[in-house]
């Protein structure tokens, strides 16, 4: 019987102990971002502003739509490596639908753009689940694919930013509230209450939990008669529809959507996944941490653009490192877990969203309901 | 290439050791290139006694190899290579590159393969610096004419001759021009988003605009504060634009020799209202720019027609290719439509030859249309 890597750290002090361990995650992130803007605070020039958070958290938004749907795929022990080609057709074919339907609305554009990367994610997940395909090789397979089929659609035509509706140009810097300097962009509450959502759902609801059943313990989890094709069907779906979503907002940041859109974007989201805590083996991690993942990757780009000693092959390195550190404490943290008592472990960890030995008789418990 | 590199250190801790020494191979490959061909194509400086009409003679195949396939300058300039073939009667040259203009070697590949093939001749924008003078060689070697356009091979090693949209020099010129009809006579700071660190025609365009700034008083206050490098990708070219608004508070240009980061930098200024304090200029596509031209963010950028430059590459490539012409000194040809040119030395490089194509056309919001 296998237990769930983050089932929580033994050792440590008082409420330290009793804190859930996403959360001890989740703040350590926050810590290493303030600590990361603090330290660049006294290396770079005109660097502590307002102007440097709204940089962040606009272009925090693509990434962290990503990641957010990447998580939900890698908690079932999958991964979707086709988003970044996912991206850039919803952006590509919602700016060709904007260009020839300039009336159209922000709403309608943004339901369009979910509707094509929900249709490509299906697709994968069709081959995952049922085709019993591994998600790497699917999803390695899909990422040429419908890029190719991008570029055959474009014929090396861009969408340039004059056929579209006014509004597309503007629509980053649409300003929900502001503080002094500091901007609440709209684009960045849309992609944090999307984020929230999700994570409140897995957190919550059934079939959330579910999908943590799965990536903790697949086999465990048929045997309890869990629909598993069936979610991890739906899993891809819904970062196919994550992927749309942030095609969208590709479409409303660049202007200009050329074949190449959103090339690269699939590593940055499983990097931010992983740095914020979801265990590439499945079954654990939140949201939140990966949004936070997100976050100090593009706070760390960000600012090592700004470095002039840091040259461009560093900055993937940097991305490179924080992969495998994240790796690396989820691996320490997983063989540290497995040596201990499965009682002590079910008892510290409560009713976190982490799919442990109870979890799973519950589960089998609700499933002839189905 | 880069791109690759991160999906291994995703997948194997190797990968970090591969991306640190990937960019230390690159950069000591391009410092020890040889210049041992200096004579060699400047030899013959044959006198052909009058013009060469290069006329229809035998149909041959050749390789149209673009930096990459999906910026729209390239199938435009592939479109003038189509009509000179048809009206040569010999069949369209094959149109195959790297999907991603980031990728600065992948040139390399398609170079060999059509050594292989053993077409008849082979025309290239370079986007490899002397990374590509080993595979020109080979297919010189093998009696394959290389002609460069767009982006000349460095060194001059293996290429037959360079068709030249504009002069290199002038380009510099024309960027200070625009520097200082946007600055003002009183001067200020600006700052140039490139492409790649290894696109020979944009450092030479840099470098050019350098010496250009330099030689005449009239730019002494226009101050170049830094360049860097977008990558030719949208969402790296969008952040470095910003990250310069950020650091240089002063700036009042940004200037990119690119016609994806000049359409990133309009774009990045506009969704941030940066237009006011810092405008656009470089070299960028009409269809692209009409948005900003017209909205007064991008007041004046310059550009060649590419559709020429794909016309006039392939009458030079055909005519070498079917003995018409040679590639020396002083020979004079007439092609097609655009008329009589020369082949000379080619200034801008220490060796290799060169065929001038010009000239600019300077965009404002007068000549855009729309």
């Amino acid at each position: 019987m296998k237990v769930s890597p983050a089932t929580g750290m033994n050792r440590g002090s008082g409420r330290l102990r009793r804190m859930k361990p996403e959360r001890v995650k989740e703040l350590t992130l926050i810590g290493i971002i303030s600590l990361s803007v603090v330290t660049f605070g006294f290396l770079i020039e005109n660097y502590l502003s307002g102007r440097f958070f709204n940089r962040v958290i606009t272009s925090v938004v693509i990434v962290g739509i990503l990641a957010a749907g990447q998580a939900l795929v890698i908690i079932t022990r999958n991964i979707d490596l086709s988003v970044g080609s996912a991206t850039g057709v919803a952006a590509y074919l919602t700016g060709d639908f904007l260009a020839a339907n300039t009336s159209t609305g922000p709403l309608v554009a943004a339901v369009i753009a979910i509707l094509v990367g929900s249709t490509l994610g299906a697709f994968n997940g069709l081959l995952v689940a049922y085709g019993r395909i591994p998600a790497i090789i699917v999803t390695l397979g899909t990422l040429a694919l419908f890029r190719t089929m991008l570029s055959l659609y474009s014929g090396g035509q861009n969408i340039t930013a004059d056929t579209l509706p006014d509004w597309v140009l503007q629509f980053n810097q649409v300003t929900v509230v502001s503080f002094g300097d500091f901007d609440i962009r709209l684009v960045s509450l849309v992609a944090v209450l999307t984020g929230l959502g999700l994570h409140w759902a897995l957190a919550r609801l059934r079939w959330g939990r579910r999908l943590y059943a799965i990536g903790s313990n697949p086999e465990a989890a048929k045997q309890a008669g869990l629909p598993e094709q069936r979610l991890v069907f739906w899993a891809f779906v819904g970062s196919g529809a994550f992927a749309g979503l942030a095609g969208f907002m590709f479409m409303a940041r660049i202007g200009t959507i050329s074949a190449t859109a959103g090339a690269g974007l699939e590593l940055e989201s499983v990097a931010a996944a992983v740095v914020g805590g979801v265990s590439i083996f499945g079954g654990a991690g939140t949201i939140l941490g990966a949004l936070l993942g997100a976050s100090l990757i593009k706070t760390l780009e960000l600012s090592l653009v700004r470095l002039p000693q840091v040259s461009e092959f560093w900055r993937d390195a940097v991305l490179g490192i924080l992969i495998l550190v994240g790796v690396l404490i989820d691996l320490a943290l997983q063989r540290r877990l497995s040596r201990r008592p499965i009682a002590a472990a079910r008892s510290d960890s409560g009713s976190s969203p982490p799919v442990t030995v109870g979890e799973h008789s519950r589960a089998s418990e609700g499933a002839p309901d189905e | 290439m880069r791109k690759r590199m991160r999906l291994a250190a995703l997948l194997a801790a190797v990968a970090l050791v591969a991306a640190a020494c990937g960019s230390a191979a690159e950069d000591t490959t391009t410092t020890t290139t040889t210049t041992e061909q200096d004579t060699t194509t400047t030899s013959a400086g044959v006198e052909v006694g009058g013009p060469v009409v290069i006329e229809a003679a035998e149909s041959i195949s050749a390789l149209f190899l673009p930096k990459c396939t999906n910026i729209p300058v390239f199938p435009q300039a592939n479109s003038g290579a189509e009509e000179a073939a048809a009206e040569l009667g010999s069949d369209p040259a094959s149109f195959v590159g790297p999907a991603d203009c980031g990728d600065s070697t992948g040139q390399i590949e398609f170079m060999a393969n059509a050594v292989t093939q053993g077409v008849g001749a082979i025309m290239v924008s370079n986007n490899a610096g002397d990374e590509l003078a080993p595979s020109a060689q080979a297919a010189a070697d093998a009696g394959i004419p290389v002609v460069s356009w767009d982006s000349p091979i460095p060194s001059a090693e293996g290429e037959s001759v360079f068709v030249a949209q504009v002069d290199f020099d002038d380009t510099g010129v024309v960027m200070a021009d625009m520097a200082l009809e946007i600055l003002g006579a009183g001067g200020g700071e600006f700052a140039i988003l490139s492409a790649t660190p290894e696109a020979a025609n944009q450092n030479a365009w840099i470098a050019a605009m350098e010496s250009a700034l330099v030689e005449d008083d009239k730019y002494a206050d226009l101050v170049l504060v830094d360049t860097v490098f977008g990558n030719d990708v949208a969402e790296d070219s969008v952040t470095q634009a910003l990250a310069l608004a950020d650091q240089y508070p002063n700036l009042g240009l940004i200037m990119a020799p690119t016609t994806v980061g000049i359409v990133a930098a309009a774009q990045a200024m506009t969704q941030e209202g940066l237009c006011d304090q810092v405008k656009v200029s470089g070299l960028g596509l009409p269809d692209e720019m009409r948005e900003y031209s017209l909205s007064g963010c991008a007041p004046v950028f310059a550009l060649w027609d590419f559709v020429d430059l794909g016309y006039l590459t392939y009458y030079v490539a055909y005519g070498i290719a079917t003995g018409q012409i040679e590639a020396a000194e002083g020979v004079v040809f007439e092609a097609g439509r655009m008329g009589m040119y020369t082949i000379t030395a080619d200034p801008t490089r220490d060796s290799g030859l060169r065929v001038l194509m010009g000239p600019f056309t300077v965009y404002t919001v007068d000549n855009i249309g729309g």
